[in-house]
């Protein structure tokens, strides 16, 4: 279906690219920020670090006092907050229009000024808050690190996206001030970001705003380097067994994918539906209903831009029943998908469910200027939040078939199975 | 650099510093919340509907009051299950067909309960709007209840309970319930069930309880979205206008007891947790609290509700234990608790535990105003954003109707904000928070259990996780 969010796109002349969509439906402005760097660009030794920086960014800056940021936003009706991914870290906060000069001028002290205020004392409290995040996601629940295991096992040593975001406590202990003086020089700056605002604003009114308060910003950020080059399929299963105690056996089996925004990923990415993530989906169908033997699954695509993305399935096994055959019965219903291909139901499905996915992510202003950052950054698509489901809507049955012959084959997967102990309480 | 600076350069320096003013904030346009349409059918079904133009996914949201308490003791998560197995088969398609038609469709439909009731959500492309009633409308009604789906999903909530219990955060969640609520409470025990009480469900048991839960009388359903060229009350006539059914008595809500010995510390053993976890309440008010319900939500973020909140800026800032620890008031049909939780790194367990216990206490001595009105501000000039989309305003809607309540209730209390200074704090907090705290503690004993009971804080319990 035709979509008509309105984009209008400068450049800054110290690089910063500016996206304005104008929505006056309500009252707010969303500053969205995508810097161009993410777990993918740290170095060995030093995983961690993007997401350690990233929390640095709330602790001050030449002329915002530490947790200034939060507080002025907050009691002005913002909501705030910044995230860190492979790829990309983002900066964001929807406020009343009112307050879209304040926002900019907070973003733009500590997209350029940030390291003024960057001392021994807010890296070490930060460091241990960020242990705790990892602690309390990672660390301290069952399946905690699945998630680690699997990126460790799909993709090889030294690879972007072999390491997890939240990185490891030793490289989180050893980051130092002068690891982030570095950081910062390297990777912040205008030439470097993306500047998506979404709201109750006109493109004009918008570039003004960008030009006041980051125009006088230099371009301090390094060339950035090209994407690594493409990975295929895995040629043989991988396989990481964790026995620990956890309530019940659970199966992760992972792909490698083709890079995001290509027909190929779109294909491959129907491809995990159909096979786990719809409530009719292959899996579901027989390892669920049929032989009852797993409780639940679901499946994702994640996209990235380095070389390859990743798919993965996740099988929780069913009390009683055994990890191996439920194993073999996946990998029998990726055989058989492969050889039929989708039906038109699946298809259509498929569609319509990423449809209503990506038409409800687009409701509301916060993840629309999140989507135009994304697109605008990582692949220089200003319209693609338009453009996305005619893109979509192109890929054919062959085209899924095709993706899940060369990405999806039992000789790709990489499986991360975590068992229960023998004896463990049921 | 010399000391003898030219011009041009003390000027450089001069525009660096203040290179550029920080600009104040203009005040917000007033806002209220989404106009209402309403109606009610002849079944006495009511219908409210937001027509939110841009939002190109309706949300359906059907609230049908159905309090826990109606669920036999030896049946507890009936409702749960019944939530769940309403597509699984009825009365014109199998379970699988079922899933086939909303996918086909790309339809989301989910049901669930809660204290109140039951909730049937349903999120769908407005093109498919049709459709996705007549499909709601037939789980619904129609539901049959097939012995092997109920089989299946009972095995599955089985299994949930598990997973539940090795979760830190949950584990602490369900201990708090039992420890806190008078054991005679249905609120003392999960919602979704226990074992025991989930084993027992039969298909007969979904019928029965179905036929005097799910009727139209008293029940909501809410529609946002883009709803320009539909027209509401006839979709919804046709699809539910012939529902009909007669709910048994529902009696008058009344406050659930706190148990008599609830202020004291139990501490589940879980050894060699990284964290700790910690869930801290004592009693609150509901929504109809006299003097409003303003004042709570503002203290929730004042105390707990952001990283320069009064607990996150000594546990989090200050000395860097936790990643963020929440407090917030939650209101039940009548009264509430107030409850904080969140994790600590395992070896600040005792001095988290008791800085955490001092700040709640000590804010009974006062608020500031400048704490009172960011926190006014927060909560006031957020809700434009937070009610911004089809989802949040049906949510909105429909979890207030299962109180009795209409969205005029969102608008009045965001009104109402104004006139919350940090006495009115003060005076709110202190009416609820008495010292008398409820405890639950979620990491290794043998390590940390002496420690906590050195806090002397209350009695310390020590039990298996």
């Amino acid at each position: 279906m035709p979509l008509e969010y309105q984009i209008a796109d400068r450049t800054l002349d110290n690089g910063l690219r500016v996206i304005v969509s104008e929505d006056h439906s309500v009252p707010n402005v969303t500053v969205n920020l995508w810097v161009n760097v993410g777990s993918r660009h740290e170095v060995e030794g030093r995983t961690g670090f993007a997401h350690l920086f990233e929390h640095l960014m709330f602790q001050g800056s030449r002329n915002v006092p530490s947790g200034e940021h939060f507080a002025a936003l907050m009691a002005a009706g913002g909501r705030l907050n910044a995230t860190t991914w492979f790829d990309r870290t983002n900066y964001f906060e929807t406020v009343p229009r009112g307050a879209m000069a304040l926002a900019l001028w907070l973003e733009a002290d500590r997209h350029g000024h940030l390291l003024d205020a960057v001392n021994q004392e807010n890296l070490d409290n930060q460091r241990d808050v960020v242990k705790e995040e990892k602690r309390q996601r990672y660390d301290n629940v069952p399946y905690g690190n699945a998630l680690v295991d699997i990126y460790a096992a799909t993709f090889p040593k030294g690879h972007p996206y072999h390491h997890a975001t939240i990185g490891s406590m030793e490289d989180l202990d050893a980051a130092s001030v002068e690891d982030v003086h570095e950081f910062f020089r390297r990777y912040y700056g205008p030439n470097n970001t993306v500047l998506t605002l979404v709201g109750d604003l006109t493109p004009d009114e918008g570039f003004a705003a960008a030009e006041q308060y980051f125009g006088p910003l230099p371009a301090t950020a390094a060339a950035s380097r090209g994407p690594v080059e493409p990975l295929a399929a895995l040629s043989e299963p991988q396989r990481v067994e964790r026995i620990e105690d956890v309530p019940s056996d659970r199966l992760h089996v992972a792909f490698r994918l083709p890079v995001d925004d290509t027909p190929e990923f779109f294909a491959s990415s129907l491809a995990t539906d159909i096979i786990g993530g719809l409530s009719t989906s292959r899996l579901y169908q027989r390892l669920v209903r049929h032989d009852q033997i797993a409780n639940s699954v679901s499946a994702q695509a994640m996209g990235f831009v380095d070389g390859v993305s990743l798919g993965f399935m996740v099988i929780d096994v069913a009390d009683g029943c055994s990890a191996d055959a439920v194993e073999a019965a996946t990998c029998e219903e990726l055989v058989r998908f492969a050889a039929e291909g989708p039906t038109d139901i699946e298809m259509e499905s498929a569609m319509a469910q990423t449809e209503r996915g990506w038409l409800s992510s687009l409701a509301s202003q916060e993840e629309r200027a999140d989507h135009i950052c994304h697109h605008v950054a990582l692949q220089g698509d200003t319209g693609h939040i338009n453009t996305f489901l005619d893109r979509l809507g192109e890929v054919t049955a062959a085209q899924v078939q095709q993706a899940a012959t060369r990405w999806l084959m039992p000789r790709s997967r990489a499986v991360v199975a975590y068992l229960k102990q023998d004896g463990a309480a049921q | 650099m010399t000391q003898q600076q030219s011009m041009a350069q003390r000027e450089t320096l001069t525009r660096q510093k203040g290179a550029i003013e920080r600009p104040a904030v203009s005040p917000p346009e007033p806002w209220s919340f989404p106009q209402a349409q309403r109606a009610a059918l002849a079944n006495g079904l009511g219908v409210v509907s937001y027509d939110i133009p841009g939002q190109y996914v309706i949300s359906v949201r059907l609230a049908v009051p159905m309090p826990l308490d109606r669920e036999p003791r030896d049946r507890e998560g009936i409702g749960t299950i019944m939530a769940r197995t309403l597509d699984e088969g009825t009365a014109r398609h199998t379970a699988e067909e079922f899933a086939e038609l909303l996918e086909r469709k790309g339809i989301a439909l989910g049901a669930g309960v809660s204290d109140s009731g039951l909730s049937v959500d349903l999120d769908v492309s407005k093109r498919h709007l049709s459709e996705a009633l007549d499909l709601l409308s037939q789980a619904v009604r129609e539901p049959v209840f097939p012995a092997k789906e109920v089989s299946r999903h009972v095995k599955t909530r089985l299994a949930e309970i598990d997973q539940e219990r090795a979760l830190p955060g949950q584990r602490a969640a369900l201990e708090f319930i039992s420890t806190y609520f008078d054991a005679d409470e249905r609120a003392s025990r999960p919602s979704a069930g226990t074992k025991a009480t989930i084993s027992a469900i039969t298909p007969q048991d979904l019928v029965a309880f179905h036929a005097t839960s799910v009727v139209p009388t008293g029940a909501t359903v809410v529609v946002a979205g883009d709803l320009s060229g539909v027209d509401v009350v006839s979709e919804i006539e046709a699809a539910l206008g012939s529902w009909s059914g007669t709910a048994a008595d529902v009696a008058e809500p009344r406050e659930a007891a706190r148990a008599v010995d609830a202020g004291r510390i139990v501490f589940l053993d879980r050894p060699g947790s990284v964290q700790t976890e910690f869930y801290v309440g004592c009693p609150g008010p509901d929504r109809g609290v006299e003097g409003g319900w303003a004042p709570y939500q503002v203290l929730g973020f004042v105390v707990g509700g952001s990283p320069n909140a009064r607990i996150d800026a000594v546990l989090r800032e200050d000395k860097g234990f936790t990643y963020g620890i929440r407090s917030g008031f939650r209101p039940r049909r009548r009264g509430g608790v107030f409850l904080t939780s969140g994790s600590v790194r395992a070896d600040s367990t005792v001095e988290a535990l008791g800085l955490l216990l001092e700040i709640l206490d000590r804010a009974r001595e006062g608020f500031t105003e400048d704490e009172t009105q960011a926190g006014v501000d927060f909560i006031g000039k957020t809700a434009p954003g937070r009610f911004a989309t089809a989802d949040t305003v049906a949510d909105e809607a429909a979890s207030l109707s299962l109180e009795g309540l209409t969205t005029e209730f969102t608008t009045a209390n965001l009104r109402a904000l104004a006139d919350v200074d940090a006495a009115a704090l003060t005076e709110a907090y202190g009416r609820y928070v008495s010292g008398e705290w409820t405890v639950v503690v979620v990491g290794d004993a043998s390590l940390y259990a002496e420690g906590v009971r050195g806090l002397a804080r209350g009695e310390v319990t020590v039990l298996p996780a």
